[in-house]
């Protein structure tokens, strides 16, 4: 179990999801990319953001930084949002569809599209709270 | 008085009370002045919604209940209720309640509390920093402040893990929602709370409310300007539509608004205002000339600045729904329309719907008349009778003995009125609409008589009543009074309701539809749409289809249901349909089958195809209505079908299943 955004987070992330999750059935075998944008992260209130990439349903690239994009990378799909609302997704008090659609989450692309990959990225996410039990006060 | 028996009256009557709040919908009609006794003082003062009627119904639940421990604010919440008794006429008029017994058991149950059952109240970090921007008494985080706003926003079963906030104008919103982002607190606008009340028996409930987090409540918002010149109002979050309506009635002007207790903005936002009159004044963007919004960032912005990305568009498609407004709308400036004077009323009745849907596409495809829609005979009695039981009565002699099961009910000038009238073979004029509204309980009496059995064997029984001699006699047995009418009230009541009904405006039709106070009424039984929503007019067997099929599911279910009203839009191309349930949102049985109802006409209108639901335009009032509705989305695939309920279920929660 480690702290929200950590390397250890990524290595655990990329681990568990290699392990657990099979790309046919769990992924449903999808082909996208994710850049994940979190603000006002604790407790300096910096912007942090990960990206996130399944080739086939298959973990492709899962990596973290600070700022709000990845150099060299463009993800099909761009959320944003703020820390305590990823929070609440990976304790499970909130689902990401809602987040979606509450506008807790602002989604860049078409929504139509990204509600169609929501369900398999949702068993990534539940994996991912799995192993995060720390976060930022 | 033994201490034994005084135990039992209380105890008595600490049920009577909660059994009346039990009753409470949230309709809002205790914060409006719509029958001149003038506003409770203490809601007035102290604004959060602990302080007003319907909070201290909500406080008095979570007490009994258990879900809320007293704390010092309670005792002052009790006490700064004098009981004047405004809010038993207000509440009575719309829903027979009697609040004021809820307040007197909330005095007598904060006075007798022990020192040791107050629970002590921290302030934390969060709540100084929201005082900080708006000041010491307009922020909160009082568990039974917080109580009081359980159904309007807050989910029955949340912990009260939030704040509650009272901005004064919008820099105050601004910083509010910069202050939250920055602490990671979601937090949610609360205007009337009425939109919220009638989802969270349901299903919808956990969709729709405030997980956690910081409120903000608008009512503070209170600016309304009417400028005569341009016709346009500026009006604050914090205005209901009977408060704007009433200001623009003072130039002879009139505002396109929704139900009386509704704030405007809010209503913009959620909605976009559906009313009878969107025929003529139109719907969404269409009402207003800017808004200002205060975006998820805080930032302060105007729809009609130059720099900001088209805010009249949004996506389209089934998937597109969206749970909260784009923005917090703090201010808006509304179109008005003359009103005429020559203005007058006619009334079509009709025994089938598809009669009554022909004339009203008719008029509307010819603009014909300010207000145009088609009214269910449910709606009518609710509307006009005082209590449920004549209207219940009311609405089984238009069935059953006068086959009035529908009007289409026009409200325009004299020329349109020669129109309606050349085009019907017979009307029901405002006289006898008066008629109607103060002799109601006397037509509800004679549900069995001769009379009506009479009438029934008549081979068309409403061209006997509106164009044949029974007019007459019908209206001479009516003995229509402000007497009358105020005699089915509670007795100290009486004479209260006989001045009320003295007052021409109560009997107006006209100013009735403009202030729009009756829809309140059908609160009596907890009222939710099955469906509501626009489909084309042009398709008038399919809008016929589509109220059969909504009327089978509600069957099914084993709800009451009828069409609540169908008003064209857009010279009559679109017609906006609302069919509704009726059911008790204490009996948990009865909320299932409406959820389940919910979702499987939302289904079915989506393989149907032409149909915007409601579920599609919620939250896209501020949108250009051409954007949101050219074209209305075809019948969707099976496919398309499965992603529709994988989104329900992400919306619904795990527990719900097809």
């Amino acid at each position: 179990m480690v702290k929200f955004l950590s390397e250890e987070w990524i290595e655990y992330g990329k681990n568990y999801i290699l392990e657990k999750l099979d790309p046919e059935k769990d992924m449903k075998n999808i082909t996208t990319s994710l850049l994940g944008i979190i603000e006002h992260v604790p407790p300096n209130d910096i912007t942090m953001s990960f990206y996130l990439e399944l080739r086939n349903g298959k973990l492709n690239d899962f990596k973290v930084n600070t700022g709000d994009s990845f150099e060299g990378k463009e993800a099909a799909y761009v959320i944003r949002g703020n820390y305590g609302t990823y929070k609440d997704i990976l304790q499970g008090k909130i689902g990401t569809a809602m987040a979606l659609l509450k506008n807790r989450l602002q989604l860049k692309g078409s929504k139509m599209e990204a509600l169609k990959i929501i369900k398999p990225l949702d068993g990534l996410i539940e994996s991912l709270r799995k192993i995060t039990d720390e976060f930022e006060e | 008085m033994s201490s034994e028996k005084v135990q039992t009256i209380q105890k008595t009557s600490f049920e009577d009370a909660v059994e009346i709040a039990k009753k409470g919908t949230h309709c809002g009609m205790c914060r409006i002045d719509f029958l001149g006794t003038g506003l409770c003082p203490s809601g007035k003062k102290h604004g959060f919604v602990a302080y007003w009627p319907q909070g201290r119904m909500e406080i008095f639940k979570s007490l009994m209940s258990g879900k809320v421990k007293p704390t010092k604010k309670l005792v002052e919440i009790a006490n700064s209720c004098t009981l004047c008794g405004i809010c038993d006429k207000q509440c009575n008029f719309a829903t027979q309640l009697r609040p004021e017994k809820v307040a007197r058991a909330l005095k007598e149950y904060a006075n007798n509390l022990d020192e040791s059952e107050f629970q002590i109240v921290v302030e934390d970090d969060i709540i100084k920093g929201l005082r900080e921007i708006v000041g010491e008494k307009w922020a909160t985080n009082d568990p039974v402040i917080i109580s009081s706003y359980i159904r309007t926003i807050i989910h029955p079963d949340s912990d009260l893990n939030f704040y509650v906030v009272m901005p004064e104008n919008t820099e105050e919103v601004s910083k509010i929602i910069k202050f939250a982002n920055k602490n990671n607190i979601p937090f949610m606008p609360r205007s009337g709370g009425t939109l919220l009340s009638c989802a969270t028996p349901t299903v919808l409930s956990k969709a729709f409310c405030l997980e956690q987090g910081i409120i903000i409540d608008l009512l503070r918002l209170n600016k309304l300007e009417v400028d005569t010149k341009s016709c346009t109002a500026k009006v604050g979050a914090g205005i209901t539509a009977f408060e704007l309506q009433k200001a623009a009635y003072k130039h002879k002007l009139r505002a396109n608004l929704a139900e009386a207790g509704a704030h405007v903005c809010s209503n913009i936002a959620s909605t976009g205002i559906t009313s009878t009159w969107q025929n003529r004044y139109g719907w969404a963007a269409d009402n207003y000339i800017d808004v200002e919004i205060v975006d998820d960032k805080g930032n302060i912005r105007n729809n009609s600045d130059l720099d900001i990305k088209n805010p009249y568009t949004t996506e389209r498609g089934f998937t597109d729904i969206t749970l909260t407004p784009p923005g917090i709308i703090t201010e808006s400036v509304v179109k008005l329309h003359p009103v005429f004077d020559d203005e007058d009323v006619v009334l079509v009745p009709f025994e089938n719907l598809k009669d009554a849907l022909n004339l009203v596409m008719k008029l509307a495809k010819r603009n014909v008349g300010l207000s145009l829609v088609v009214l269910s005979r449910k709606y009518l009695s609710e509307f006009l009778c005082p209590t449920p039981k004549i209207a219940k009565d009311f609405e089984y002699i238009c069935k059953n003995y006068m086959k009035l099961n529908y009007v289409v009910d026009v409200i325009c000038n004299k020329d349109d009125k020669k129109i309606v009238e050349e085009m019907a073979e017979y009307t029901i004029d405002k006289n006898m609409m008066k008629t109607f509204i103060l002799g109601s309980p006397r037509l509800a009496s004679l549900k069995n008589s001769e009379f009506l059995k009479v009438l029934s064997e008549e081979k068309d029984p409403l061209k006997a009543i509106f164009a044949g001699p029974m007019r007459k006699h019908l209206e001479k047995g009516l003995d229509a009074s402000p007497e009358q009418i105020a005699k089915v009230f509670d007795k100290d009541l009486q004479d209260f309701f006989k001045k009320v009904y003295s007052k021409p405006e109560m009997t107006d039709i006209i100013w009735l539809h403009a202030f729009r106070i009756l829809p309140s009424r059908l609160m009596r039984q907890r009222l939710f749409f099955a469906q509501a929503g626009m489909i084309w007019g042009e398709d008038q067997d399919k809008i016929l289809k589509l109220i059969d099929m909504l009327s089978k599911v509600c069957d099914k279910y084993k709800l009451e249901h009828m069409l609540g009203f169908i008003s064209p839009m857009d010279d009559g191309k679109y017609a906006f349909f609302e069919y509704d349930y009726y059911y008790n949102h204490n009996d948990p049985d009865a909320t299932k089958r409406v959820s389940q109802a919910l979702i499987e006409t939302t289904e079915n209108c989506l393989v149907m195809g032409d149909i915007l639901m409601v579920l599609n335009y919620l939250f896209k009032g501020l949108y250009r209505k051409e954007h949101v509705l050219y074209p209305i989305p075809k019948g969707i695939s099976n496919d398309d079908l499965a992603l529709f309920r994988e989104l329900i279920e992400n919306i619904l929660g795990k527990e719900f299943k097809w």
